[in-house]
């Protein structure tokens, strides 16, 4: 591998950090006006409920309220959505979850807005909610939809479909086969800054401006373009840095910016509508919760034959990105994608099923459909390993992708695009001391240890997939780069200004990245799917090589060299081999400017055109893909039932660490949050009522429910990423869950297949199993 | 009706009219413009909105402004002094404490008030001190790290 970077692979601070450390860095809401109007919304009553009537003449009538709409006052198409505009801005006829809206109302103050919605008089007509996807699947079941522009069938969203050599005769000729059933729970991104949008008429254009935090800027334009009747051309979207998305913030802009622009259009005057903690859990997307029947057939020396899986999704009330078949795409498709997890097996069938329910949407988050299905995979192997009596590294080892090896999904794992799971597993194996067995003591609290794997492709198998910036050379040397991506946390500005500092050979104070703007930046697809570093990280890159070029052209002029013979470091240009002969990068700019060379350039990038076919799944999705491993130990108090996690070690293969700070704190902050979706996190439904709206009952970590995290970062490097390098953003969280859930049944001799592994599901396995015992 | 409120924050007195029904977070953000106190839930359950209110660390959405007056209130905005970073800004910026940074301004001040009552606390006690203070972003590792080196700085010296 190409060693000697400048910047590329420091521990550089981030950028942003100084003026976040200061409490300066300013958030959408840190931008709210006096001048601005409030907007709020009336949500349903009932999750599922025929409108009988919508009464707004008191509401309207009270001073201070400068409009009232129900869906018969939107401007444009009362409809949106990521896939399929599905989703009302306003309920019109029927409510189908919590978070519908059956009227707006914008006013002087917040008070004044509040009290509008206490004025406003809505009939309903109470329906049977669903809450299971299992129940709205059937035959006789209400739909929920009455007529949906692109539901296969009744309640069934979409049914995917991957099937590869012959299931039926590996199952037959099995010496061995496991079959369990596994679910995995409903939960919300609870990112720490709510959902807010600030919407402005603009009187010159005739269009608006939408400043929201938010994970695609350019997917919000489109999708709202017909909700205001206006042309995409006049729709700015925006945001300034943004607190946490983790996925969500691509669908929930959705709902907060159709709300607020049309309250902008029928006012003419600027909105800020924002939601507040307990709206943010009752009308934002969440995980897909899942439903998961497995079957895995094996040798009886431990060689996987195939898998057989079918996963139902509990889809909420609208489609958001929860997958299509036609393209196929999205979450549904993933969990078939990722039924034989990181395995090399021969014969495989998935059948996901996407089902409508009355909870929250069900949109991206944080795996997109991965750690559910790898959940469900990494338990099996387990349960496999016990059956056979073998060590799970073992087991694992003897069946992990290799070189050459074809996936369930019909990919060629390639070694030159980072295949480093091996690596990864022997790191964690030595830095567990896996093979010592731990002390148990005679107590009531038992110990455990678990592991699990994962692979996650970079990026998303759209026939779009790509990325486009600019990158623009200033008169002074220094560098403007723009990019449509958004900061989130993540630290993409920072990779980015070191991915260009490298490529440009400037020092990294020099390049300033601008980001998540419309106005400024040509679209770079949505900042989702671990793609940002690589896919625009090689747009960057791709725009600074564009330059150095030119700049290497008009200094050969200078230096009568060949552009070959040349280099551009710290901001000096110089003949290679004799660094006594630099000139500042900014003289051979300001030389580009009067000789007519561009200083600008159109930085683009594609990876190979993804493929993926509907009759089976089969396909090359994405050009890499990122693996890694989790271990952790617990102890079990198997008289109260808590459980906690006392160790966590994480390795992953990351092609390249561009930044290994950022990689770290994505590698923490995933296998923190994997904590809290295998041991804490669920959110109660009751008749698509959302019981815990709130962090007093729906409990995320905090410190004291995690233990040190520890990262290794290993890099096999991905010949087609900037430096070699590999999604990050949302592997990390992937195989922590079944890691704990393996861990616990190493303890407990009992196997759970549900999560979250709480007291009261962990004391009731041990009962049940007293239970059993003592009958014997 | 609006009251009268005096307050000194981060050593500057104020003398404003406020809306009784107002929060001490609203003043701060609203009437002073200090939008470095965050709102992550307004029900005291995240710890964004941390101020240290005469030397004790309080959640400023669960204080109304009035119950807040002739206090001497610390926000982010008041942690550097003349310029200078304070030693946890700049060791939340080396260890990589900071990620989307909406909980850092919440995180720092609960450092803070611990530090202020124990110079030198241990592991436990740190994590103690921010276990009112939600992060979704980082898994609390490097806040943990960054606040340790500020106190094995200070044992040094
Ligand atoms: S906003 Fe005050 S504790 Fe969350
Ligand atoms: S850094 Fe994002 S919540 Fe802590």
């Amino acid at each position: 591998m190409k060693s000697g970077y400048q910047i590329v692979g420091k521990r550089v601070n981030r950028v942003d950090a100084l003026a976040k450390a200061l409490g300066k860095a300013k958030f959408t809401s840190d931008f709210k006006r006096q001048d601005m109007l409030i907007g709020k919304a009336l949500f349903a009553k009932f999750p599922h409920a025929i409108i009988k009537g919508v009464d707004t003449a008191k509401a309207e009538q009270l001073e201070g309220v400068q409009a009232v709409l129900t869906a018969k006052d939107l401007p444009g198409r009362n409809g949106y959505g990521i896939l399929v505009p599905d989703k009302p801005v306003i309920a019109e006829k029927k409510t189908k979850y919590e978070g519908d809206a059956v009227a707006l109302v914008a006013a002087v103050s917040e008070e004044i807005a509040k009290k509008a919605l206490g004025l406003i008089e809505v009939e309903y007509e109470v329906l049977p909610a669903y809450d299971d996807p299992r129940q709205a699947m059937k035959d006789d079941a209400i739909h929920i939809h009455e007529a949906h522009p692109a539901a296969d069938k009744g309640n069934i969203l979409t049914t995917v479909a991957l099937d590869s050599g012959d299931v039926e005769k590996a199952f037959r000729e099995a010496d061995i086969i496991i079959e369990n059933s596994y679910e995995t729970p409903m939960v919300d991104h609870a990112y720490m800054e709510t959902d807010v949008c600030m919407a402005e008429p603009d009187p010159l254009t005739g269009g608006l401006t939408l400043c929201s935090p938010q994970q695609a800027v350019y997917a919000t334009k489109r999708c709202l373009a017909p909700v205001f009747g206006i042309p995409q051309n006049k729709i700015r979207t925006f945001c300034p840095i943004v607190g946490g998305g983790f996925g969500g913030k691509e669908d929930s802009v959705l709902d907060v910016s159709a709300m607020a622009g049309v309250l902008a259009l029928k006012t003419k005057r600027p909105v800020y509508f924002e939601l507040d903690r307990e709206e943010v859990f009752r009308t934002t997307g969440k995980r897909h919760a899942t439903y998961i029947k497995h079957r895995m057939a094996a040798t009886k020396d431990g060689k996987i034959t195939a898998v057989d899986v079918e996963t139902i999704l509990d889809k909420g009330a609208y489609t958001s990105m929860g997958g299509l078949n036609n393209p196929l795409m999205a979450v549904t498709q993933r969990t078939a994608m990722y039924a034989g997890g990181t395995y090399f097996i021969p014969n495989a069938r998935a059948r996901s099923h996407s089902v409508f329910t009355n909870h929250p949407y069900s949109c991206a988050f944080r795996g997109f459909g991965a750690p559910q299905a790898m959940f469900a995979v990494e338990c099996q192997i387990d349960e496999l390993a016990k059956a056979l009596n073998m060590d799970p590294i073992e087991l694992r080892l003897k069946n992990i992708l290799r070189h050459g090896d074809r996936t369930i999904f019909g990919q060629v794992m390639k070694e030159n695009r980072g295949l480093g799971l091996e690596e990864c597993i022997t790191k964690v194996k030595g830095r567990m001391d896996w093979d010592k067995s731990l002390d148990q003591g005679n107590g009531p609290v038992k110990k455990g240890k678990g592991i699990a794997v994962f692979m996650y492709g970079t990026g998303i198998p759209l026939l779009f997939e790509g990325a486009s910036c600019y990158v623009n050379l200033e008169l002074d040397g220094s560098v403007s780069v723009a990019v449509a991506a958004t900061e989130m946390g993540q630290g993409i500005v920072t990779a980015l200004t070191q991915t260009a500092a490298e490529a440009l050979g400037v020092r990294y104070e020099d390049v300033n990245v601008t980001y998540s703007d419309t106005a400024t930046a040509p679209d770079c697809g949505p900042t989702v799917g671990s793609r940002a570093a690589v896919v625009v990280g090689n747009a960057v890159l791709d725009g600074c090589n564009k330059l150095r070029e030119r700049m290497l052209s008009v200094a050969s002029k200078e230096f009568k060299k060949d552009p070959r013979d040349m280099d551009i470091k710290q901001g000096e240009v110089f003949i290679v081999g004799k660094p006594e002969t630099t000139m500042p990068l900014a003289a051979i700019v300001s030389k580009a400017f009067i000789t007519q060379v561009p200083l600008a350039a159109v930085g683009t990038w594609y990876p190979p055109q993804p493929s993926f076919r509907a009759e089976d799944g089969q396909g090359e999705p994405m050009h890499a893909y990122t693996f890694g491993v989790q271990a952790v130990e617990v102890e079990v108090d198997t008289e109260t039932g808590e459980l906690s996690v006392t160790r966590s070690v994480l390795a992953c293969d990351v092609g390249k660490a561009i930044n290994p700070s950022l990689v770290e704190g994505q590698m923490e902050g995933g296998a923190a949050m994997g904590i809290g979706w295998a041991i804490l996190e669920e959110g109660f439904m009751n008749k698509g009522v959302m019981e815990n709206a709130s962090f007093h009952n729906f409990l995320i970590p905090t410190i004291k429910d995690l233990p040190e995290l520890e990262s290794i970062i290993v890099e096999h490097p991905n010949d087609l990423g900037p430096y070699g390098a590999k999604g990050i953003g949302e592997p990390p969280l992937i195989a922590t869950a079944p890691a704990i859930r393996n861990a616990v049944c190493n303890a407990l001799g009992i196997s759970i297949n549900t999560i979250p592994l709480t007291a009261v599901r962990i004391l009731a396995a041990v009962k049940n199993q007293q239970a059993v015992g003592g009958g014997n | 009706m609006a009251a009268n409120l005096n307050l000194k924050v981060n050593g500057q007195e104020y003398q404003i009219k406020v809306d009784p029904a107002k929060r001490l977070l609203d003043v701060l953000r609203e009437d002073l413009g200090l939008t470095g106190t965050k709102e992550g839930c307004g029900e005291g359950e995240c710890g964004t909105c941390s101020v240290i209110l005469n030397g004790k660390l309080v959640n400023s959405c669960l204080v109304l402004a009035l119950q807040a007056d002739k206090a001497d209130i610390l926000t982010v905005e008041g942690l550097a002094e003349n310029g200078k970073l304070h030693p946890l800004q700049q060791a939340f910026m080396k260890e990589g404490a900071v990620q989307c940074g909406y909980c850092t301004p919440g995180m720092l001040l609960a450092a803070k008030a611990l530090l202020d009552s124990n110079s030198s606390p241990t592991k436990e006690e740190i994590k103690l001190a921010i276990s009112g203070n939600i992060c979704r972003c980082t898994g609390y590792d490097q806040i943990i790290r960054a606040v340790e080196s500020v106190v094995k700085a200070r044992e040094r010296n």
